[in-house]
């Protein structure tokens, strides 16, 4: 397979269009189907992932072909340890959705299609290297998603999926602008228009992209940023996340909070790191603000609301505020820590809504006025149930925990060195969110589990069959690995999340560029120059000829003028 | 030394696969050999992965101590836990002194407490899932005092809060078990906002200290490279250090339950008594003890944080005496008591005697797991009840258990030379009344008053305890024999109709309030005039008597007897402190030994007196029992804790609902307020009321499919002839 990430994008829509000719009365060979085609998506994945190479920073398995060649738009894929992780979580978790979705039982035919449709997009998303095709593919996985709210979807679910369309796309338009605006500024800058990520980021990190236009930077900053908060979600542009998640079917709710939120933070990372680093001191601190405030805020309204699924989709946006933070302290730990808090958000947020799902299929109430007590009837799920909590409180050993040590490690550096006029208060607050979250989630848990039972619905309640703890195990089995190996997620990202930081906090020409073959991450961090002899297919392997940059980890903090 | 690093892996390893064993063939067996040989056979299968790290243990401990003192140190790694470029955290062990003596404790006291529950817990139905909780809570608590560095720490410090947090919902089907354990959770969790923020802080400055030193790859987490820097830190960095200090012992102080984050440790009683035992009372509990000596390099060099710790200490250890006497439930008055020694330990720490806080650690864990096993063997000879007030006469029934709750009253009230309490209790509170330190600093000022009123707490221990034991064991009525209507049944049985009739444990004291909300209903009382207390079996009569041993000379003269003492039996004076902390020297005492002994023994005296006197040959009075008269005001107000938890807890609770309330009001008002207000608005000037019924969406979704089709068709050609192009 040369072009292994493009069969990887396009094979869910192959699948896709294939269901189309099944007959919908099969309902039971489409479900197989639609699971046949999300484990070759997964299986494309793994094969991609066994090609990867943890020791670059660069782009790799890169498929380049001129789309629209008189606007300068490519058709461009290629992969970095910022997306590896990603890619492959999205995958996974769709295998998991289809195979939970055995349990739809209406317009069988047309969920699968619209779920492999999303599949395809949210692939892309993470995949493209030129501005415009990401663009379409961020757009394009608003539809399925939409419409998967708009159909299969609770009560109020028109209401929901018309309110996350319009508000996520008006925000993407945005970004469109910005797009289109930054892609004049290269023209300017290169002589030719384009659209490839890589020339654009090559043109900021040499300094000649911004040289002319420093006063456009904070304007398209702000275009890019307000799409991608509306995303994650940040506080205050969240309230379309409950309402979509709590009307969205199962499988949407995990797909929307284990993939969709990620774009927004991936957003961050992709391109507002590397393309406006000039920005970025100024307008961190109200980024922190809004997402220690999201945090925080986040964890008192979940643990107010009555609704078990919303209390979860509340949960995300505290859990994203740890990514915001982590990727914003522009500290080693605190992006790396972001980074992973995006893989264990997924996991353990899209488990917690795949088990919502599972008690919703037994006792079709969301409500925790209809539960209690369901520890003695179903001790297998409680059992599930607690692991994946626990993953979501931030306990150790669990793979929440690492994202949020990291994220916070992250804050602390800042604090303790005063960058972005930031203070104490970020992380002491940040660090409550931590408390607040076992506040709700206990909770939740008492309000399930513990307790006599007073439901006569919950009397006759069967605990998980066989095929369910399967699938939920695997969750745990990640959810485990994650916490006590984290070095098998870390290590592939670390050298591109090293360039990204690099790129965001060094002066031009000192910054990596995604063009320079002879610019590499050492293995302390370092920005260096390389000898000119590397294999291409061996790109993790170099000899250093001079240090560009140093990694500078270990901030200094300030030292006090004893009285 | 080659074989400690291999042994050290056999301690940690063989509970948590005793834990799995448990987790994944416990309900199996016993379904497959029957309920009373699977139990039996589950039940030692996890005493072994207890008591097999203690022989271990021993072995090692054996080898460090053949050591010189500058050798005995151990560290071994299993692999890196996390590898960054900027940050390596292995995952390591460390045997030293100070965590092989707390491994000897908790897997020494551990095992004998899983023998005990084997017979205790012999009629639960979910047998295997408590000794899963167990064997995992031994396996943490032990990462909790060997590990390396303070991310292990860290892991094992929530570990330890989880298998608390399932141990005091065991019986879950009670609501207020499960009230219970949220309240220890989140009061820990607090406690632990503390612990991270002062270890993230610590890193920072200690890796902005080692900046010119530290070089790629390097672990700087871990004591053996952190702890040496804390002068430079605290020189450089005086109040942030001062602060990372201050943080620390936040953390010590939810797991430690010190004032005021003690509420939860009383709640915790809801748990199984084994469990309060073990992990509230001897060895959980004392993981804030442990991170002061661990990190008293740090502390020692902030006289500032030294005074918190010595203030906090005293606070606890007074009130946890005064509510104590209070208390009816057997169960409480050793929470309480409890809360009060570990206030003991603080007071050590904070006056710089970090060996006497491990010193009462290890008598503490002896003495106390001996009197809270006994009351548990009490509670279940007694069919499960709990209030002291229907007890009475009880040594006539179970000579056993009396005998070795009478060692214990008489290790914890501070009777001199053969027990141990007196011996720890005098280290501590001769060295804070003979404090020493800078002259006219803050901490020598307050230190020795910390010292003085430990001297009167040692007075009200030994007079509550005394009231404890008389209204169990002495002579007089047999209260349980006499009718009780509408007199001492109130808190304890009015609940008992919540529970199925399959539960055995129906009858454990929960709390007032699920009390006081059905105290209309009938009673159920399996105690009857009728009732025969019968002794207790082997496996559980054995624990008590070993530790009833330990909780003697064993503990308290051969590790810590001072040197009048320790001369005459030609041992080394305070054994304990020379093995912890080999570079400390005696510290001259202002206030001899002599002195010392004569008043801690008068205190012990004087409070048992009044115990005695007070409680001795009395009847039970109508209504609130026997302690009733001049002192009832204060009773009473003690039994409530002088209303702190109210103000704490309830307090708190209801803060939180009035914030979250608004924070919710704000959010569906304001927040999605303003983005539907868009909406309409937008809705009205397109003058299109309808188009959300009319399938907008989905119209406008079917030409963004159109379109997306079109172009990815069109990458399609493209890519097919990319060749000519």
């Amino acid at each position: 397979m040369d072009n292994v990430l493009s069969w990887l994008v396009f094979m869910p829509l192959v699948f896709a269009v294939a269901l189309m000719f099944l007959p919908e009365a099969q309902a039971k060979a489409v479900k197989v189907f639609g699971l046949i085609g999300s484990l070759a998506t997964f299986g494309v994945s793994l094969y991609a992932l066994s090609l990867f190479q943890s020791g670059t920073y660069h782009f790799q398995l890169v498929e380049s072909v001129p789309w629209v060649p008189d606007l300068g738009i490519t058709y461009k894929l290629g992969m970095d340890g910022i997306s590896v992780w990603l890619v492959v979580l999205t995958t996974f978790l769709m295998v998991i959705c289809s195979w939970f979705s055995f349990y739809i039982d209406k317009r069988v035919k047309s969920y699968f299609v619209y779920m492999l449709v999303l599949e395809t997009a949210m692939l892309g998303v993470f995949l493209s290297l030129d501005l415009v095709l990401f663009y379409t593919f961020f757009e394009a996985s608003l539809v399925p998603m939409a419409l998967l709210i708009y159909k299969w979807g609770g009560d109020n679910r028109k209401y929901a999926a018309t309110k996350f369309f319009i508000y996520t796309f008006a925000a993407s338009i945005f970004m469109l602008i910005g797009i289109v605006w930054l892609s004049n500024l290269a023209l300017q800058a290169t002589g030719s228009r384009t659209f490839d990520l890589l020339v654009i980021q090559s043109a900021v990190a040499d300094g000649s992209l911004w040289a002319g236009a420093m006063q456009a930077q904070p304007v398209i900053f702000w275009l890019f940023t307000i799409a991608l908060m509306v995303k994650c979600p940040m506080f205050p542009f969240h309230t379309w996340l409950p309402d979509a998640h709590t009307e969205a079917p199962t499988a949407g709710s995990v797909i929307l909070a284990g993939v969709l939120l990620k774009m927004g933070t991936y957003g961050f990372l992709r391109f507002v790191l590397p393309l406006f680093p000039d920005v970025l001191p100024d307008q961190i601190p109200v980024l922190m603000v809004l997402a220690v405030v999201g945090i925080v805020y986040g964890a008192i309204v979940a643990a107010m609301q009555p609704d078990l699924k919303r209390l979860v989709a509340y949960s995300s946006v505290a859990h994203m505020g740890f990514v915001v933070i982590g990727v914003f302290s522009l500290t080693h730990n605190g992006l790396m820590g972001g980074s992973y808090q995006q893989l264990s958000h997924g996991i353990s947020t899209g488990a917690l809504f795949l088990l919502v799902g599972l008690l919703y299929e037994r006792i079709h109430t969301r409500m925790f006025k209809d539960m209690g007590g369901l520890k003695a009837k179903m001790p297998v799920f409680a059992a599930i149930f607690l692991i994946i909590m626990l993953s979501s409180v931030g306990l150790p050993g669990l793979n929440g925990f690492i994202g949020e040590f990291l994220a916070l490690f992250g804050a602390f550096e800042v604090a303790a060195t005063g960058q972005f006029g930031l203070g104490w208060w970020l992380p002491l607050l940040a660090g409550a969110g931590v408390v607040l979250a076992a506040v709700y989630l206990l909770w939740m848990f008492q309000k399930v589990f513990y307790g006599p039972v007073t439901n006569p619905v919950l009397e006759r309640i069967k605990d998980l069959k066989a095929w369910e703890v399967a699938m939920c195990s695997t969750l745990v089995l990640f959810a485990v690995w994650g916490g006590l190996y984290p070095a098998t997620f870390l290590t592939p990202m670390e050298k591109s999340i090293a360039a990204a930081r690099q790129m965001a906090i060094n002066e031009p020409g000192k910054r990596p560029s995604w063009t320079d073959p002879t610019l590499e991450i050492g293995e302390n961090g370092d920005l260096v120059r390389v000898q000119e002899d590397r294999e291409p297919l061996d790109m993790g392997r170099f000899t250093v000829a001079s240090t560009v940059s140093p990694a500078n980890h270990h901030a200094v903090v300030p030292t006090e003028v004893s009285p | 030394m080659e074989a400690v690093g291999t042994q050290m892996w056999w301690i940690l390893g063989l509970p948590l696969a005793g834990f799995l064993v448990q987790a994944v063939f416990g309900g199996l067996v016993v379904r497959t050999m029957g309920a009373k040989r699977g139990r039996t056979l589950m039940g030692w299968l996890a005493f072994f992965a207890v008591f097999v790290p203690f022989v271990l243990a021993v072995l090692v401990t054996r080898t460090l101590s053949s050591q010189p003192d500058e050798a005995r140190l151990v560290m071994t790694t299993l692999f890196d836990w996390i590898r960054l470029q900027s940050l390596v955290v292995p995952f390591e062990l460390r045997a030293d002194t100070l965590s092989m003596t707390m491994t000897l404790v908790v897997t020494g006291v551990g095992s004998l407490i899983h023998m005990y529950a084997i017979k205790y817990m012999g009629d639960e139905k979910d047998f295997p899932r408590f000794f899963t909780y167990l064997n995992l809570f031994i396996a943490f608590m032990l990462l909790l005092v060997l590990g390396n560095n303070l991310a292990m720490l860290f892991i094992g410090w929530e570990g330890v809060g989880l298998c608390s947090y399932l141990l005091i919902g065991f019986w879950y089907k009670d609501v207020a078990n499960a009230k219970a354990a949220n309240k220890a959770f989140i009061t820990n969790r607090i406690g632990d906002w503390g612990l991270t923020l002062g270890l993230f802080l610590l890193a920072v400055l200690v890796a902005g200290a080692m900046q010119d030193v530290i070089a790629h790859g390097e672990r700087w987490l871990s004591y053996d490279v952190l702890l040496p820097q804390m002068a430079v830190v605290v020189d450089r960095h005086p109040t942030l250090a001062f602060f990372a200090a201050l943080f620390l012992f936040i953390g010590a102080m939810g797991k430690s339950a010190q004032f005021p984050l003690y509420v939860w440790l009383p709640d915790a009683m809801a748990g199984p008594t084994p469990v309060s035992a073990l992990i509230h009372a001897a060895t959980m509990v004392t993981a804030g003890v442990f991170l002061l000596n661990r990190m008293s390099p740090l502390f020692e060099l902030l006289p500032g944080v030294q005074v918190i710790v010595v203030v906090i200490g005293t606070v606890t250890a007074l009130l946890g005496a005064l509510i104590a006497f209070g208390q009816t439930d057997i169960k409480k008055v050793l929470a309480y008591s409890t809360v009060s020694q570990l206030g003991y330990m603080f007071i050590a720490c904070g006056v710089g005697a970090y060996w006497a806080g491990i010193f009462h650690v290890v008598t503490h864990a002896f003495f106390k797991a001996l009197l809270f096993l006994g009351a548990g063997a009490v509670i279940y000879t007694m069919a499960h009840e709990q209030d002291m007030r229907n007890y009475g006469n009880l040594r006539k029934y179970i000579p056993k258990t009396f005998g070795t709750m009478f060692v214990a009253w008489a290790a914890i009230a501070g009777i001199p030379f053969l027990f141990a309490g007196a011996y720890s209790k005098e280290a501590i509170l001769g060295a804070a009344v003979n404090f020493h330190g800078e002259e006219g600093s803050l901490i020598a000022q307050i230190a020795p008053y910390a010292g003085w009123i430990g001297f009167g707490v040692a007075m009200l221990t030994a007079a509550y305890m005394t009231r404890m034991m008389m209204l169990t064991f002495a002579a007089g009525e047999e209260r349980w024999r006499l009718a009780h209507e509408g007199a001492h049944v109130e808190q304890h049985h009015a609940h008992a109709h919540m529970h199925t009739h399959d539960d055995p444990h129906g009858f454990f004291y929960t709390d007032d309030e699920m009390a006081s909300q059905h105290e209309e209903h009938e009673h159920h009382h399996a105690l009857s005039a009728e009732h025969e207390p019968k002794e207790v079996p082997w496996e559980m009569w054995l624990p008590l008597v070993v530790l009833a041993i330990g909780a003697t000379l064993v503990s308290g003269l051969f590790l810590g007897a001072p040197a009048e003492i320790a001369s005459v039996f030609g041992l080394a004076p305070h054994a304990l402190q020379h093995w912890l902390y080999p570079a400390a020297g005696e510290t001259p005492h202002a206030i001899g030994f002599g002195m010392l002994l004569s008043i801690g023994t008068a205190a012990a005296i004087f409070g048992i007196a009044y115990g005695y006197f007070t409680y001795h040959g009395k009847k039970l009075g109508e209504n609130e029992g026997m302690d009733e008269g001049k002192w009832s005001g204060f009773r009473r107000a003690a039994k409530n804790q002088f209303g702190l938890d109210a103000v704490f807890s309830d307090g708190l609770v209801r803060l939180g609902g009035v914030v979250g309330a608004v924070a919710s009001w704000f959010d569906k008002w304001v927040v999605d307020g303003l983005v539907n207000l868009t909406g309409i608005v937008t809705r009205g000037f397109a003058g299109t009321g309808k188009w959300v019924q009319t399938g907008y969406v989905r119209s406008y979704a079917l030409l963004m499919e159109i379109g997306v089709a079109g172009v990815l068709i069109y990458a399609v050609y493209l890519w097919m002839n990319r060749g000519v192009e």
